[in-house]
């Protein structure tokens, strides 16, 4: 039994000149083996079956041996010596390919990393965040990515799917002080004990389980601890926290930097104790809270989303609009549609848009050599002829061009790499993120580029050998060769594909820039030219919350002593925000005797009565705040929007009116003292909110507007009089227009990378024309000739080849434009307030495509076109 | 030395089938070489010593006559060609060369 196993993997990997009497010896020595011990037999023939296996004994690797390595030598040699031959042509293919490897390659890199955010978290396909919907007439009308303190406690104990919870808030601002520095902390957020349940970061330092016993403890991340301790060890010691309260943290563990593939980042982890003091804790009625759960492994979204619905009529009563549900971890960074997201989102659109392009590249690139290689089989006609003439089999042709193939895309490949590492540090600018740091020694990076080469051969490859092989002899080796017509038409085909992406590219790109300038050049409707704007600190101890509202006043009354300082208004929140730094209501309310109550979101701002003349804000009826009236505490002013939703549409009749706020009895009414122009407080994609401004004298933010001359002088005065009135906090400032112009950063992030890969995309198109044009021009050199004999002149020849492009830029303009209308509308569609389909930019793309390929077009065939006639036609 | 490559193993199995002249198949080659030297020696190991030393040229082969303990199959005999013992001379050569040369000092050496 073990013997005919044997003999049979033997007859397999045996070179099979060798097979029968290597068996006969084997054979020999068995029946010997068998005399002596019966059982150990066939195992020692098995064991020399195995100890056969040697190189030079197995059986060739390839049958009738197609690819033997003599054979294989001389494809090496042809193939180089083509290459040397035409350089022009072996440049444009391995430049194209590296190109549109290496293009296409960093951008796979940038796309994988955008899509493993949150990945690494144990169970994160089972973990869920719980979002708050607000509806309006049994539509959603706004998504919040928060919850409230209790949701996750109450989910766990209402659903039995949800299995833990954990709830954390964002501190977005910390004033810490340690060994005689104070620092602001933006990075911080709360945690509680279930925290490292659900986010496993690695401990260095400290027991997880205990983290946070204490409400006072806090946790540092590794850089972080570094900046406060230096090396010293970092777990027992503490750090004065001043702002949100005056208390002294215990630093009770260290964990390792966290990766910047998460969309909930930070670098303190303060324990949930401290925020005790604060109103919305574990507190249903403020959505502040990021709230966390686990739910059962296979648990029914749909089902787990109704029984959310079933807990939020149970909690917030059978007439609730408003309702929790639950959305995905891993998603979030790409996919949340949700407001108040914890930090810069991704774009599912822009990791599509770029995976697009980068395709383009790619094929742009295959395609290149496709069209090359099929152009340029006359010339391997003769060769392929011969070949079979003495004794070459199709399949050995087929292997020997998929070899020059493969010899194309691996050089491609090498300077790829080359590109690619020298392009690394301009793309992670580009992208804004520290992706790969070499790209030698990134696995991930060098497997995709062998994998895309031997893809590439086989795509790029696989087309030309199969036409190039089949020749007939007797027909190329008698001279009557011609290109077959489905092989012109294909070429055509691919040209035409070039064209199209190459006119898609610069249309797309053209629309995107001329999207985000309009964004920022559209009026906001205020007045955003040297106005800066600063916060001061929050009172954390009971003596700065008594002093607080004179300290500001006399801050203020100091700043406008200065005659270079216009105005000094206040607000709660500053403009050019991010679309969710607003207050807002999901109250009813209604404009008395003009509308009824309305469900829907209003948002809230407060501002004092010189807010409005510090940014430029738009009065249209009525007056400002009076803080000399005492009736003003009950005054608002809405903006048009919010008039628009109630039914009014003259703003005058407006003013005197009063809005009733809420549906109970007690509900406040409030007057109406004037109505301010539509302005946009945040980026263009966001329309105008219905908006309602109340009076607040003592807000923390400040707008100030400064006279242009010596504004650097005033900043300095700005600066020392804020030392005086706030020696504890260094002091941040920023304009309002640099505030705008960063919420443009991502739109012109994309922009940029847009721009760039499509210019690659279309460079790599054009040398692929340039070839091609080359070689049609060349082989059409006699017929050129002929034509100058007969009179005519060059440039009626160039006429006559450029025909054959019009033709294809007429195709290629016909499928591509409608496809640039469909995709390039669908994405402005993203923004409230876009630019209509630039057409005239449509048409100036389409005027480079073909600007471009007549040139270089026209340049291969005057090249020819001005040879005398007496040298082309020499040989007839 | 790059003119004749010859292993060591390699240089045991050519003289040895020197040695069974015309009688040199597998099996043959193997007991010889177990019993001479007294060390085990693998087909396998024999069989791709000879097959590249027939491709060197070192040596020719005929295949011979079947019989039933082979189930069948036939032997195939090698032989050295003039190569092969051109091969073996100039190991030899080498060696005794290197023999020659050795301080008769270094061999009579004596641990004290």
């Amino acid at each position: 039994m073990i013997r005919k196993i044997a003999d049979r993997l033997f007859k397999w990997y045996c070179n099979p000149e060798y097979y029968p009497d290597i068996q006969g010896d084997l054979e020999e020595l068995y029946s010997d083996h068998l005399e002596q011990n019966k059982k150990l037999a066939g195992l020692k023939y098995l064991a020399d079956v195995i100890l056969l296996f040697r190189p030079a004994l197995i059986r060739p690797l390839f049958k009738n041996s197609i690819i033997n390595s003599a054979m294989f030598r001389n494809y090496l040699k042809i193939s180089i010596r083509n290459l040397q031959r035409h350089k022009v042509y072996t440049a444009i293919n391995v430049i194209g390919l590296a190109i549109g490897l290496a293009g296409f390659l960093l951008i796979n890199e940038y796309v994988n990393f955008e899509k493993s955010y949150d990945s690494f978290h144990h169970d994160a396909d089972q973990t869920f965040r719980v979002g708050n919907l607000a509806t309006s007439n049994g539509t959603i009308e706004v998504k919040d990515a928060m919850a409230s303190y209790l949701a996750g406690k109450v989910l766990q104990d209402e659903i039995p799917e949800i299995t833990n919870h954990t709830v954390t808030r964002k501190l977005d601002r910390m004033i810490l002080r340690n060994a005689g520095s104070t620092y602001i902390e933006k990075g911080g957020v709360s945690a509680d004990i279930r925290f490292f349940d659900f986010f496993n970061y690695k401990v260095l330092q400290g027991d997880v389980e205990h983290f946070f016993d204490d409400p006072h403890a806090v946790v540092l991340t590794q850089s972080k601890a570094k900046s406060y301790f230096g090396d010293a060890n970092t777990v027992g010691q503490t750090i004065e926290m001043l702002t949100p309260n005056k208390v002294t943290l215990k630093v009770t563990g260290l964990i390792e930097d966290i990766p910047a593939n998460t969309h909930y980042p930070f670098d303190i982890l303060v324990s949930d104790g401290i925020m005790k003091s604060r109103d919305d804790y574990e507190n249903w009625s403020y959505n502040n809270y990021y709230v966390y759960v686990k739910v059962q492994e296979g648990s029914d979204l749909t089902v787990l989303n109704e029984k959310l619905h079933q807990a939020s009529l149970k909690q917030f009563g059978e007439e609730t609009t408003e309702f929790m549900d639950i959305f995905p971890l891993t998603d979030i960074y790409l996919k949340s549609d949700y407001s108040y997201e914890p930090h810069i989102m991704g774009s599912q659109k822009a990791v599509t848009f770029l995976t697009i392009i980068s395709i383009f590249i790619l094929v742009i690139a295959w395609v290149n050599y496709v069209n090359l290689s099929t152009a340029r089989a006359v010339d391997r006609a003769k060769e392929v002829g011969l070949r079979k003439v003495v004794g070459a089999i199709k399949a050995q042709l087929i292997g020997q061009f998929l070899f020059e193939s493969f010899f194309i895309n691996a050089l491609g490949a090498i300077v790829a790499l080359f590109l690619a590492q020298m392009a690394l540090p301009y793309f992670n600018i580009l992208v804004g993120k520290e992706l790969v740091v070499d790209v030698w020694n990134y696995w991930p990076f060098l497997r995709a580029l062998l994998i895309f080469t031997v893809a590439g051969t086989i795509i790029s490859g696989v087309y030309p050998s199969l036409i190039l092989s089949s020749f007939q002899p007797v027909t190329v080796l008698k001279g009557k060769f011609r290109n077959s017509k489905q092989g012109v038409y294909l070429r055509k085909g691919l040209v035409v594909l070039q064209f199209t992406a190459s006119l898609v590219l610069i249309a797309s790109t053209f629309t995107v820039y001329r999207q985000v300038q309009f964004m920022k050049g559209t009026d906001k409707g205020i007045n955003t030219d040297h106005v800066l704007s600063l916060t001061v600190p929050r009172a954390s101890t009971p003596e700065e919350r008594k002093t607080f509202r004179t300290t500001i006043n006399s801050f203020k009354d100091e700043l406008r002593s200065n005659p270079n300082i216009l105005v000094v208004g206040g607000t709660s929140n500053l403009p050019g925000g991010g679309h969710d730094d607003i207050n807002a209501t999901t109250d009813e309310l209604k404009v008395i005797g003009k509308s009824d109550f309305l469900e829907g979101t209003t948002f809230m701002q407060w501002n004092d009565d010189y807010f409005m003349e510090a940014v430029g804000m738009q009065l249209v009826a009525g007056r400002n705040f009076d803080r000399e009236m005492a009736s003003d505490s009950a005054a608002i002013i809405p903006n048009q929007s919010f008039l628009r939703r109630h039914g009014i549409t003259d703003d005058a009749e407006a003013v005197g009116l009063q809005v009733r706020w809420g549906q109970h009895e007690k509900a406040r009414k409030y007057n109406i003292v004037g109505v301010v122009k539509d302005w946009n407080r945040t980026s263009l994609k966001t329309k105008v909110e219905p908006t309602i401004y109340m009076p607040w004298m003592t807000p923390r933010s400040l707008a100030i507007k400064l006279k242009p001359d010596n504004y650097k002088e005033t900043i300095k005065f700005i600066d020392s009089k804020w030392s005086e009135f706030y020696p504890n906090v260094p002091l941040t400032y920023s304009f309002l227009d640099e505030r705008f112009d960063t919420l443009y950063r991502e739109d012109e992030k994309f922009g940029n990378v847009f721009a760039v890969f499509s210019t690659f995309a279309i460079l790599v198109a054009m040398l692929g024309l340039f070839g091609l044009a080359s070689f049609l021009s060349i082989q059409r050199t006699k017929e050129v000739g002929i034509r100058k004999v007969l009179g005519a002149e060059i440039s009626q020849i160039v006429v006559i080849f450029f025909k054959d492009f019009i033709w294809l830029l007429g195709i290629a303009a016909i499928i591509g434009i409608p496809l640039i209308y469909f995709s390039m509308d669908q994405w402005l569609n993203n923004y409230a307030y876009r630019i209509d389909f630039p057409w005239a930019l449509a048409v100036l793309s389409l005027f480079i495509v073909v600007a471009f390929a007549l040139g270089t077009v026209g340049y291969q065939i005057y090249k020819v076109a001005v040879i005398s006639p007496s040298r082309t036609l020499k040989y007839e | 030395m790059k003119k004749y490559q010859l292993g060591e193993f390699e240089e045991i199995v050519l003289l040895t089938v020197g040695v069974l002249f015309d009688e040199a198949y597998g099996v043959a080659v193997k007991e010889e070489i177990e019993k001479r030297l007294n060390r085990k020696v693998s087909v396998g190991a024999l069989q791709s010593a000879l097959r590249r030393m027939e491709k060197k040229g070192y040596l020719s082969s005929r295949v011979g006559e079947t019989n039933e303990k082979r189930g069948g199959k036939p032997k195939r005999f090698f032989n050295i060609t003039a190569l092969g013992k051109e091969a073996l001379e100039y190991s030899k050569d080498i060696r005794t060369e290197l023999w020659d040369s050795i301080p008769s000092v270094a061999l009579d050496l004596k641990i004290v």
